[in-house]
């Protein structure tokens, strides 16, 4: 079943640092070869350059830190996702999830049903769409790594199959009851205690929903035995098998972990909307392929095994705060479509830049 | 599921294997899989038959034909794609690109069908060459690129569309569309094209050299170019023969609906695409597949959904079958794999 483990990738940050280098040679070395540094670098020249356009009077709207806090609402669910499909990537074996976006989509009916229509307390709610997600990412787990489908294939399957029936659940109607109109609080922005008065006003769906998820994702990957075994089956599935690691058990888990953040943000887009849309996740480009595309600009090998909770999040906020000031730097429609020619530019550059250090920096062949 | 169909294969029985040394480098005519689908499709048809007899008349035959040839003839160069150890996010925003300027150029320059057809080709295998390009010659996983065209693609064809849609599109191209000018002989025209094209793939792809080196590069990469096979250029050739099917496929679109074109055009369509490919029993891998099993894939696909909405289900639920039918198919061929690998 586990014959085809990927090739193991050499880990561009293990290259032996030249210790006669000089510090530009260094310093570029570190943006090529460390997505994090130039995550940073680019976030930096993003604001940099949107501040001047700002003050240049180019912009339709004032850009300033107001407007990059108010923006965070929209990073939210993208980098709970993206962080979804961290954790699926990395377990390796060509590892990834389509089908998260209708997992919301489908969570975020459940949610409305039970909060909405039923009156069920609001924290019942959510540990029922928690649950529910899970059980759809446990699904795609058992396809997975129990049964050996190719991920890609079976959460093509599961993508159609629960966005047809998020869809029919309810008759292709929202559910927007007066109860769930009330969860906007939910997304509002909040001033922060002490410090508050020195900062702009943050989206209280970042301190609710996304620094926990955050925290959580990156207390497993990084400092849990269980971030250790996924990291192992995401390299190499053989060796990890005979230094006596649960192979099917692990990568299965990942796909459940997946499955609760997508239940989790199916609520926090309920909230966001004032209603729970059956196409919440799946209209347009759904929510899959933006997140699998951050988390990919965020440094994780499609490949498995590579990736860090941090270039995730450094990726969301350069997208959402690149997206912010396309959006203010053009008239009407054309600052979204002008959003997809920058996401576009911006993976397919890194991509490449990423293959270029590889073979500069004792990369492979 | 699949025990009848492992026993008429010739090529799984151990003691056949000396005389038939030359049927084992080539398998069969028709797969396994391939036998499955047409099992398949065919009990599908005849309970649909059974129960809404209006099934199987010409009226519901023939736009059932002219909604598959557009992702079967695609499904034909993602197959080749796959085979490779690729794949392509990027086909609906090719459709997209290709449709909308077509569609514009027929509105204002209104030219013959000739033309458009090669306009929209040339479109086609521009954005073709483009992925292909950076995927073979940029050693990026093609997923990764294709994500970032995909996004380029739509972009591009958004700003042609200009925020809002093409209206009064000439009928130039019914002889592609739903009406009679589209058949000849009860069949559509689109459908005749997509068949003849996949034939001429089916025995390009099994009995050339050149054929056989896709699945040499998707079975191993680096023995391929130890064994003279240029690998880069293939790769290519794949994302360039898929770009310029989108560029015809891009005409069925136009043909298919009224004479306004709206952005929606090709939404998705990159999934339905990949699905028709792996119920066709081509491996995900790479290295193993067939254009047969592609098309058979696509009519799986289109039967379900038309069936759902003639049966009067709601016509999302068709997705749900969709997804089913897809577990089921790379289920079976996943079952026959083992057995083959076990006997």
């Amino acid at each position: 079943m586990t014959t085809t483990a990927p090739a193991p990738q050499v880990n561009p940050e293990s290259a032996p640092a030249g210790a006669s280098e000089s510090l530009g040679s260094r310093l570029l070395r570190a943006v090529l070869t460390q997505r994090i540094v130039l995550l940073a670098v680019l976030i930096v020249l993003v604001v940099g350059v949107d501040f001047v356009l700002s003050a240049g009077g180019y912009m339709t709207a004032e850009y300033n830190f107001d407007y990059m806090a108010t923006v965070l609402i929209d990073a939210v669910p993208l980098a709970m996702l993206a962080l979804a499909e961290l954790i699926v990537i990395v377990s390796g074996r060509g590892g990834i999830d389509l089908s998260i976006g209708a997992i919301v989509s489908l969570t975020g009916m459940v949610f409305g049903f039970a909060y909405g229509e039923w009156g069920w307390p609001f924290w019942a709610g959510l540990l029922l769409a928690a649950a529910v997600g899970a059980f759809l990412g446990w699904i795609n787990g058992f396809l997975v790594a129990r049964l050996g489908f190719p991920a890609l294939i079976a959460t093509l399957a599961t993508y159609y199959a629960f966005k047809s029936l998020a869809v029919v659940i309810n008759d292709q109607q929202p559910i927007s009851t007066e109860s769930i109109q009330g969860l906007d609080s939910m997304t509002r922005s909040v001033e922060l205690p002490l410090i508050g008065q020195f900062i702009p006003n943050i989206p209280l769906g970042v301190f609710t929903f996304l620094v926990p998820t955050v925290i959580a994702v990156w207390l497993f990957l990084a400092r849990g035995t269980y971030g250790r075994r996924i990291y192992s089956i995401g390299t190499n599935d053989v060796a990890a098998r005979y230094s006596g690691i649960n192979v099917a058990g692990t990568r299965m888990r990942a796909y459940v972990l997946a499955g609760l953040i997508a239940g989790l943000v199916s609520v926090y887009v309920t909230g966001e909307f004032f209603s729970a849309r059956p196409d919440a996740g799946t209209s347009g480009n759904g929510m899959a392929l933006p997140a699998i595309t951050i988390a990919v600009l965020g440094g994780v090998a499609i490949t498995g095994g590579i990736g860090r909770v941090a270039g995730v999040v450094l990726a969301t906020l350069l997208i959402t705060w690149l997206n912010a000031g396309i959006l203010l730097s053009f008239e009407g429609n054309d600052g979204t479509q002008y959003q997809l020619l920058a996401l576009g530019v911006v993976l397919i550059v890194a991509a490449l830049l990423n293959g270029m250090a590889n073979r500069r920096y004792g990369g492979a062949r | 599921m699949s025990s009848p169909t492992t026993l008429e294969d010739p090529g799984a029985d151990p003691t056949a294997a000396a005389p038939r040394a030359r049927g084992r480098v080539l398998a069969p005519p028709v797969t396994g899989q391939e036998v499955v689908l047409i099992g398949v499709i065919a009990v599908v048809w005849i309970l649909l038959w059974i129960f809404t007899p209006a099934f199987m008349t010409p009226g519901s035959l023939q736009p059932l034909l002219v909604d598959v040839a557009p992702v079967a003839l695609i499904g034909i160069g993602m197959t080749m794609i796959i085979i490779t150890g690729g794949i392509d996010i990027s086909v609906g925003g090719a459709i997209m690109v290709c449709a909308v300027s077509t569609a514009k150029m027929l509105v204002s320059l209104n030219f013959s069908i000739w033309m458009a057809l090669l306009i929209s080709i040339v479109i086609g295998g521009v954005l073709g060459l483009i992925n292909g390009l950076l995927i073979a010659y940029g050693r990026v996983h093609a997923i990764i690129i294709t994500f970032g065209t995909a996004n380029l693609f739509q972009f591009i064809g958004l700003q042609i569309f200009h925020s809002s849609t093409v209206n009064g599109i000439p009928g130039t191209l019914a002889s592609l569309g739903r009406g009679v000018d589209g058949r000849s002989f009860g069949v559509p025209h689109s459908f005749l094209i997509t068949v003849v094209l996949a034939a001429i793939a089916w025995w390009y792809l099994r009995h050339t050299a050149g054929g056989r080196h896709f699945f040499a590069i998707g079975g191993d990469e680096v023995a391929a170019r130890l064994a003279g096979v240029r690998v880069q250029r293939r790769v290519l050739l794949a994302y360039l023969i898929t770009g310029l099917l989108i560029g015809i496929a891009s005409l069925f679109y136009i043909a298919k609906g009224t004479s306004t074109l709206d952005q929606s055009v090709g939404a998705g369509r990159e999934l339905a695409v990949i699905a028709a490919v792996v119920i066709g029993g081509t491996s995900i891998m790479g290295g193993r597949g067939s254009v047969l099993g592609t098309v058979l894939g696509a009519l799986l696909v289109q039967t379900v959904t038309s069936g759902v909405t003639q049966l009067g289900w709601p016509s999302q639920l068709s997705d749900l079958f969709v997804g089913l039918a897809i577990i089921v198919a790379v289920g079976a061929d996943l079952i026959r794999q083992r057995a083959r690998r076990t006997a």
